[in-house]
């Protein structure tokens, strides 16, 4: 067994990581690129999820490693690229109202306030020592950095992808609280399969014009039509 | 094992949906699968011990009480009404070509989901699976207003699915909180919302406070609370009416549940003194918002959806006066309002058939004639928009009277504000009605309005609401009143 500070370490190093993998999602306009880095997020947590599991040994841990590998670092990613490809856009250049320069500045403003606004409020408790803090902080910041992107962004597939970033959070700040029912981490993952499919058919509605909407979906094989032309 | 019967029942009507070709059948397995839900509810209401303990999963993760059995109640009676409506109206929609035949297959297995899991989320014990439940209501809704496949439908729809989810997240990681706070109780953490009332009385205040503030955003956003309400009339006003309806009346008080729930366990510790003056000025200010939106408003179906908005405002402020009074008239007003909301979105669906044809629901509805052409839906507007705004002898009136009574012993000066808001609100709807319904054509151009012939199913609904209402308003009945008293007993306060 490695010693347990070495691992605080390094989850300390992987949450680095993490940082870097959320700005790059904010700043960059390369869409394909994002999906890899959303990639690259995910595994980051399933790091994360075995070095907890290595200290504390619960096997919930080590279920959600496995289940966040299959479904967010290799199911979704796959899934939104093939739609990505089939709808045929590379960049995406159209911001509502923030540039990426200012959501950087505003990101590290947000984490700055997050940090002081929960130091204060867990204050004396003994939540405030340990690595549920720093989880909690990591894990809103992510979830309002990837708020940012579904709101300044107008593809409804960046948006996705910031939904989903943000679930990493929650995923990240769940992680933490090791005897959260494992219910929850189930659950969340299901839910964010159907969420995906939900958003990715809508997406495609709304980046092609209406006529190809159904024709795609046939071709989807989403729903066909009962005793008709098929 | 009642549980298992409202799954089994669905589970059945989704296989008769699957199987069936044409849409009467679909459509009748709906009506069936929600008066079945009815029958059960007034079987547990009138033959079980509530809080009913036994379960087939034990009583970790479902429970009923009188609060989850009301909700149900109240879903379920809309559900059937709506289901009735959506006999007529959605044959309609397919004559018309505004809804794919391919289409109603998926529309038909939405619908009996959404129902099930409504369901199921009244009954979670377990917060998070009370949320997960929420979640899947967000999504399933949101396929029944893009089920149009226009491109407005799509945008609402999307709209809808971004706001309320994005929203949702932080509810969760509220939860996650409450769960860390539990664990400083002497039994060890639990989500079960029956474990965490027994020993809110010492959770730490100031982790209740951000607990309750990150609860509160996603379920403000489900219940189209402002700042996170802009979703709503775009949904409401797109979705059909038969979904407009169940958004309204039943799918709002998913939200105001989950806060009426979490409130509940605030209320006992000392974070309640401000945690209530905040839900206070969230519900003064959507109702300000929602009446100063319903002034200009030229669209009957956008302006029932910003008196949705109005009245979630005013639960609000119930909710945030805090004495069992209150509360009392604030869950009475839960139900009088979603009988009240679904009936006036039934009427507005039929005049909105008759004159916005090409289905362009953002332009000004041209109503003329309408005395002529809909009476029945004419009259349940104008008898539907008296009982909004709380006019005697509808059961509203009782509601935000003693809401109103109860605020005025809290402040003189929010009783006059909120006093001022709702007579705008109430203003703006009378306005509606007088210049619209007055209208009408001159001799000689009566050929160019194609009447629009009502099927009886749609107009069942909308008689049975509105006598329903007249009955609650004026016998009050006692029974009614005991088990809503038993409700404010089981949330303490």
């Amino acid at each position: 067994m490695i010693d347990t500070s070495t691992i605080e370490g390094i989850i300390r190093i992987l949450f680095v990581g993490i940082i870097i993998t959320a700005a790059y999602i904010i700043s960059t306009r390369n869409l394909l690129s994002v999906v890899s880095v959303y990639a690259v997020q995910s595994l980051t947590l399933v790091f994360i999820a075995l070095a907890l599991y290595s200290l504390e040994g619960s096997l919930v841990l080590l279920a959600i490693a496995i289940i966040t590998f299959f479904s967010k670092v290799l199911i979704i990613p796959y899934f939104i690229t093939t739609i990505q490809e089939r709808i045929r856009i590379k960049r995406d250049i159209e911001f509502h109202f923030l540039n990426p320069t200012t959501s950087l500045l505003i990101s590290m403003v947000l984490m700055l306030v997050i940090y002081m606004v929960l130091s204060r409020i867990m204050q004396g408790t003994p939540a405030r020592e340990s690595l549920f803090f720093f989880g909690a902080v990591l894990g809103i910041s992510l979830m309002l950095m990837g708020m940012m992107v579904t709101f300044s962004r107008k593809r409804v597939i960046t948006k996705a992808l910031g939904f989903l970033s943000m679930e990493n959070g929650v995923l990240l700040f769940g992680l933490f609280v090791t005897e959260l029912p494992f219910i929850i981490e189930f659950l969340i993952i299901i839910d964010l399969i159907i969420l995906v499919l939900l958003t990715t058919i809508l997406s495609v509605g709304i980046d092609s014009t209406l006529e190809d909407y159904h024709q795609r979906l046939h071709r989807f094989h989403l729903w066909e039509e009962p005793g008709e032309d098929s | 094992m009642i549980l298992l019967a409202f799954i089994a029942v669905t589970l059945l009507a989704l296989v008769i949906i699957i199987l069936s070709h044409n849409h009467l059948r679909m459509n009748t397995a709906c009506i069936l699968q929600a008066l079945i839900f009815v029958i059960l509810t007034a079987y547990i209401v009138m033959f079980r011990q509530i809080p009913v303990e036994s379960f087939f999963i034990g009583s970790e993760y479902f429970f009923i009480d009188h609060l989850g059995i009301f909700e149900v109640g109240i879903a379920t009676i809309i559900f059937t009404c709506a289901a009735l409506y959506a006999r007529g109206y959605i044959e309609g929609l397919v004559e018309s070509g505004e809804l794919e035949k391919g289409s109603l297959k998926l529309f038909y297995v939405a619908w009996t989901l959404l129902l099930l899991v409504i369901v199921l989320a009244f009954f979670s014990d377990n917060l998070a699976l009370f949320w997960i439940f929420a979640e899947l209501t967000t999504i399933i809704s949101a396929m029944l207003i893009a089920i149009l496949s226009a491109r407005e439908n799509i945008d609402a729809a999307i709209k809808y699915i971004f706001i309320a989810s994005v929203s949702m997240l932080f509810t969760f990681v509220g939860f996650i909180f409450l769960f860390e706070i539990s664990r400083t109780s002497p039994d060890a953490g639990s989500l079960n919302w029956t474990d965490l009332i027994q020993h809110a009385s010492v959770f730490p205040p100031g982790m209740m406070l951000a607990a309750f503030a990150l609860i509160f955003i996603g379920l403000a956003a489900k219940s189209g609370i402002f700042p996170f309400h802009t979703w709503l009339p775009a949904a409401h006003a797109k979705a059909p009416s038969a979904v407009s309806a169940i958004l309204s009346g039943v799918l709002l008080n998913v939200g105001i549940y989950g806060i009426i729930r979490v409130y509940a366990i605030v209320h006992q510790t000392p974070a309640a003194g401000i945690v209530a003056p905040m839900l206070m000025l969230f519900g003064i200010l959507t109702v300000g918002i929602a009446a100063f939106s319903m002034l200009p408003q030229k669209n009957l179906k956008k302006l029932v959806a910003f008196s949705s908005v109005e009245n979630m405002g005013i639960l609000l402020i119930g909710l945030a006066i805090s004495t069992p009074i209150a509360l009392f008239w604030m869950l009475f007003q839960i139900m009088a309002h979603s009988l009240t909301k679904a009936s006036l979105f039934f009427s507005s669906g039929i005049l909105h058939r008759q004159y916005a044809g090409q289905f362009s629901s953002d332009t000004v509805d041209d109503i003329r004639d309408v005395f002529r052409l809909q009476p029945l839906a004419a009259w349940g507007i104008i008898l539907g928009g008296l009982a909004i705004i709380a006019l005697p002898p509808f059961p509203i009136f009782f509601s935000e009277f003693f809401i109103m009574l109860q605020l005025g012993a809290v402040s003189l000066w929010v009783l006059v504000i909120t006093l001022f808001l709702l007579f705008i609100a109430a203003g703006a709807l009378g306005y509606f009605v007088i210049t619209n319904f007055t209208k009408v054509s001159g001799p000689g151009a009566d050929d160019d309005i194609k009447h629009y012939h009502t099927p009886v199913s749609m107009k069942i609904p909308i008689i049975f609401l509105l006598a329903l209402l007249l009955i609650i308003g004026i016998l009050l009945p006692h029974p009614g009143m005991e088990f809503i008293s038993q409700i404010v007993t089981e949330l303490k306060f």
